[in-house]
């Protein structure tokens, strides 16, 4: 009975609690309570509309125009985003980006994983082969993509077509090769990149608890097993998160092709950035590159929340 | 509470999208600009260059000299050189401009000219030049400044590609480095020679632009790419005959291997492998340095025509400077012969004014290769001229893999040109 009496009392008490007072008064009362977070915080703030929501909305609204450097630009309406389904060179390059990703994703993640495994194998000179390992994440990408074309050229003096003469195979275009270029490209990234990846395989690695192996030992788990059974399934937080940033990785792609193909044979190396770069800063066309971003920005979203929905329930260790 | 913030967002995103609106530039200036000449020319003029040479201190000294002279006749404005890196250089003035915020006078290539002042972007010259100021310029060196009848820029540096040979290899054929190839037969006959001696005869950057690959042999030819007026013109019987000549130096091995997406051959020229390279005055200048062999140089080879690629590079105005009558009296005092002398002494570029050659008098293969700017192209000189290189450059490639005839690469090549022509 008592309950029913103070729920009664309550109710019209908590209703008015639900009138707001006065602006001022609710500033003054939030400024007295956290001034000092909006203090730290509004720098961040007008620096992040600034850079980050201001290009933002502008670029959206640029899809929208015949955008011109000097002078009025004009509005087009959908012009710009029609456009973009009869080219066939984004369409290719747009292709091309998922293949490169096929080429480059697992790759990374596994030699990542490898070289990671290797470190923590506890070999002799384990910082040595650390540092080995990193020095192409270190290295400036112009260096190692020029070393790159250097080992790949496809002449017959390239010094990996002077390997393949030893085994009885015919010098290879390698980047001067359509299918060949794209893979080439992968694998400088793969090169690049794989550092990176060991250095978070090893800190998950490290936070494995030891006598999960101990206990696997003592059931006589093999080595292999305890590597499928316990290390490979509690990476799985670092799976995820190298996932994420080889994905998006991979769809940025830009400086390799840049760097060494030009876009070509025949745009079978020319990513979506660097059809969009040259189309914003060769073509001068601002507006229909402001759409490829667009396009690149859904896809890395889409992909982005596929993998959240499918990989990153789980983020737990046990 | 959400839709409120959102509410302060917007209005204050529109506060800044009114104050980042380009100011319509100041019209007072360009009523009558004839006129321009006989009133008082004051004020500041900022001019963007780049490093020329890998001495700054040098170049320093250079602008320095070159802006004395300029305030010799004009002591009331004041001149900020500024030097700006080479590194995404049309980004930087793409986005100054933009901001209303760039420079009065900027250094341009063939490939912007016509681009940026197909769109209005560049002040047109012509009220500003009097009868004999273009006198003295290489006529060639003109034919990047001017779009559709109007100069937008002066010229103050020129090169010319041609063929420097190895004269070692020349040796190692049997040939004599006295008597040069000079029409597309002779040619032929040499790289057939180096090929069979186990040499390259020609590189073959097809990564790189097409200026130095396969147009200067489609203008040798007596064909064309496109013109002023948007005629396509790559697949006549005369341009095809430049896409056969490189199909058959890629087939018979003249060129090497990797031609198709090559950026440079110098590991190859270098190392004693070549028999020729197209070249400039940067290959000149790294043959003298590397000098591991004696050399020849060679005028552009003839076909039909005796031409070749050479870029020119310019001085321009931008049409929303704020001072244009000082800028455009600065581009003229630039490019004049005086200072002409001064700037390509220090930069070893060739001078666009005929009478400034004569720094070169010293040198004999600078003088040499000064004498060839005459049947110097500065590329295609069209608006979208950058744009259809790319499309160029596949077809090419694809002729290459053997994936096309040269007929087929060529139609197709025109037929991506006239797509790019007819966007908006």
């Amino acid at each position: 009975m008592e309950k029913v009496i103070v729920n009664k009392t309550q109710a019209p008490l908590g209703h008015e609690k639900k009138i707001k007072p006065p602006l001022i008064m609710r500033i003054k009362s939030e400024w007295k309570k956290n001034s000092l977070v909006y203090i730290i915080l509004v720098p961040v703030l007008i620096h992040f509309t600034i850079f980050q929501i201001i290009p933002f909305v502008y670029s959206f609204i640029l899809t929208f125009l015949n955008y011109r450097i000097i002078g009025t630009s004009e509005f087009v309406g959908l012009r710009n985003w029609s456009q973009l389904f009869q080219d066939k060179i984004a369409i290719k390059s747009i292709w091309n980006t998922v293949l490169f990703s096929i080429y480059y994703i697992v790759p990374t993640m596994a030699l990542g994983l490898i070289l990671a495994l290797i470190i923590k194998s506890g070999i002799a000179m384990t910082k040595f082969f650390k540092g080995v390992f990193f020095l192409p994440v270190v290295t400036s990408f112009v260096v190692v993509a020029g070393i790159w074309e250097w080992l790949f050229s496809g002449t017959q003096s390239g010094f990996i077509n002077y390997l393949l003469s030893f085994f009885g195979v015919e010098p290879q275009l390698f980047l001067s090769d359509s299918s060949q270029a794209l893979l080439v490209l992968a694998g400088l990234s793969i090169f690049k990149v794989s550092g990176s990846t060991m250095i978070y395989y090893f800190a998950g690695l490290q936070s494995i608890p030891k006598d999960m192996y101990e206990a696997a030992k003592i059931d006589g788990a093999s080595t292999f097993k305890s590597f499928w059974m316990i290390t490979f399934p509690l990476l799985k937080p670092i799976h995820f998160y190298v996932l994420i940033i080889t994905t998006i990785g991979s769809f940025q792609i830009f400086d390799s092709a840049f760097l060494l193909t030009g876009g070509g044979p025949n745009f079978s190396t020319s990513t979506i950035v660097y059809y969009l770069y040259t189309i914003g800063f060769t073509n001068l066309n601002f507006s229909y590159a402001a759409v490829l971003s667009y396009v690149l920005f859904a896809i890395i979203l889409v992909i982005s929340l596929i993998q959240r929905k499918y990989f990153g329930k789980d983020q737990g260790l046990y | 509470m959400k839709k409120k913030s959102i509410l302060v967002l917007l209005m204050a995103f529109i506060l800044m999208l009114a104050a980042c609106s380009n100011e319509p530039a100041s019209n007072e200036s360009n009523d009558d600009p004839a006129s321009k000449d006989d009133a008082k020319v004051e004020g500041e003029i900022t001019v963007w260059v780049h490093p020329y040479t890998g001495d700054a201190a040098k170049e320093e000294e250079m602008w320095k000299e070159i802006v004395a002279n300029y305030n010799k006749d004009f002591p009331d404005v004041k001149v900020n050189v500024e030097t700006i890196p080479w590194s995404n250089r049309d980004q930087k003035v793409l986005t100054a401009l933009a901001a209303n915020n760039g420079p009065d006078v900027f250094y341009a290539i063939p490939d912007q000219m016509p681009q940026y002042a197909d769109v209005g972007m560049l002040l047109e010259l012509d009220p500003y030049l009097e009868d004999g100021d273009l006198d003295g310029f290489v006529e060639s060196s003109l034919l990047s400044t001017t779009w559709k009848d109007k100069k937008y820029g002066l010229p103050i540096l020129q090169e010319a590609y041609t063929f420097f040979y190895n004269n070692e290899v020349i040796e190692a054929i049997g040939e004599d480095p006295a008597k040069l190839p000079t029409t597309w037969e002779e040619f032929d006959a040499w790289a057939a020679k180096a090929k069979e001696k186990g040499f390259y005869a020609l590189n073959y950057a097809g990564g790189g632009s097409m200026n130095g690959t396969i147009y200067p042999w489609i203008w040798q030819s007596g064909g064309q790419v496109v013109t002023a007026e948007n005629e396509v013109k790559i697949n006549n019987a005369d341009s095809v005959k430049a896409f056969e000549m490189i199909n058959n130096m890629y087939e018979k091995g003249y060129i090497p291997e990797d031609s198709i997406t090559a950026s440079n051959h110098n590991e190859l020229w270098f190392g004693g492998k070549m028999l020729a390279i197209l070249g400039s005055g940067i290959d000149l200048t790294l043959l003298q340095k590397e000098g591991t062999f004696d050399f020849s140089i060679a005028a552009p080879l003839k076909n039909k025509e005796q031409l070749t690629y050479g870029t020119t590079g310019m001085f321009v105005v931008p049409s929303n400077s704020d001072n244009p009558d000082a800028a455009a009296q600065f581009v003229k005092s630039v490019t004049n012969a005086e200072n002409q002398r001064i700037f390509n002494t220090v930069t070893q570029y060739i001078p666009t004014q005929e009478e400034a050659k004569d720094i070169f008098d010293s040198n004999e293969h600078m003088k040499q290769l000064s004498t060839y700017t005459q049947y110097a192209l500065p590329g295609v000189i069209h608006p979208k001229g950058r744009a259809i290189m790319p499309f160029i450059q596949s077809e090419v490639q694809t002729m290459m893999a053997g994936d096309k005839t040269p007929q087929e690469a060529a139609d197709a090549a025109a037929e991506a040109i006239e797509a790019e022509l007819a966007k908006p």
